[in-house]
């Protein structure tokens, strides 16, 4: 399954859909909200956005590539928009197969592969202002750059 | 005319999600992005980061639009 999805992603659900008789490993990434702190302020929660439906398709592109790689049973991954809070998943990935290799290999790759190709920006809203990240625009330490309207 | 999309730091830059644009048949996306940089001159020194999509795809500066396309500016991404 590749989905986007605006709300929590329930990460238990997506390993026991994960789970089949042929395969002897599941391994799961999730990626969570973590509070940086620097300069006296610190990260309050992401907020992501997507480039519909690109985005989707290019997900779908990932679980080709690791098929084309690897000899798993079972691919997942699941990207969470709007705001996410500390500790929340922002993205979850499940692969299966029958030895915990091509499992590990794969949802690494995944992972790998979503930070380079699939057009989702997140930015990190700070007590202070808000930066997008990858670009560093953004209103911190900007003097009050007015952008935030969009 | 074409349509023309800004995600992320892209959008505030351009002050903007969406603008729409009158460009010649088979203009290239280069020839397109001084008509954008002058319409919204914050983008101008992101240049170098963006990549751009025409239509859900992936797109090089030298790759044609048509009118009725869809055009996407597109940020360093910055998933997961």
């Amino acid at each position: 399954m590749f989905a986007i999805v605006e709300g929590p992603i329930d990460v238990g659900a997506l390993i026991s859909e994960a789970q089949r008789p042929d395969c002897g490993a599941i391994a799961t990434f999730v990626g969570t909200t973590r509070i940086d702190e620097s300069e006296g302020a610190s990260v309050e929660h992401l907020e992501y956005e997507a480039y519909r439906p690109m985005a989707d398709r290019k997900l779908e592109e990932i679980g080709t590539e690791i098929g084309e790689r690897w000899d798993v049973g079972h691919v997942c991954i699941v990207h969470r928009l709007g705001r996410v809070d500390p500790g929340e998943p922002s993205v979850a990935i499940v692969v299966a197969s029958a030895r915990r290799g091509p499992a590990f290999e794969a949802s690494r790759y995944a992972i790998e592969r979503i930070k380079e190709v699939v057009p989702i920006w997140k930015r990190e809203v700070w007590s202070d202002g808000y930066v997008w990240v990858g670009s560093q625009v953004g209103t911190r330490g900007r003097g009050g750059f007015e952008s935030g309207q969009v | 005319m074409i349509k023309v999309l800004f995600f992320g730091a892209a959008a505030d830059r351009a002050g903007t999600r969406e603008t729409e644009l009158e460009v010649e048949d088979g203009a290239t996306l280069a020839e397109i992005w001084p008509l954008l940089a002058g319409r919204h001159p914050d983008l101008g020194p992101m240049r170098d980061t963006l990549a751009f999509a025409v239509n859900g795809e992936y797109a090089r500066g030298e790759d044609a639009v048509s009118p009725g396309d869809e055009v996407a500016v597109l940020p360093p991404v910055s998933g997961g």
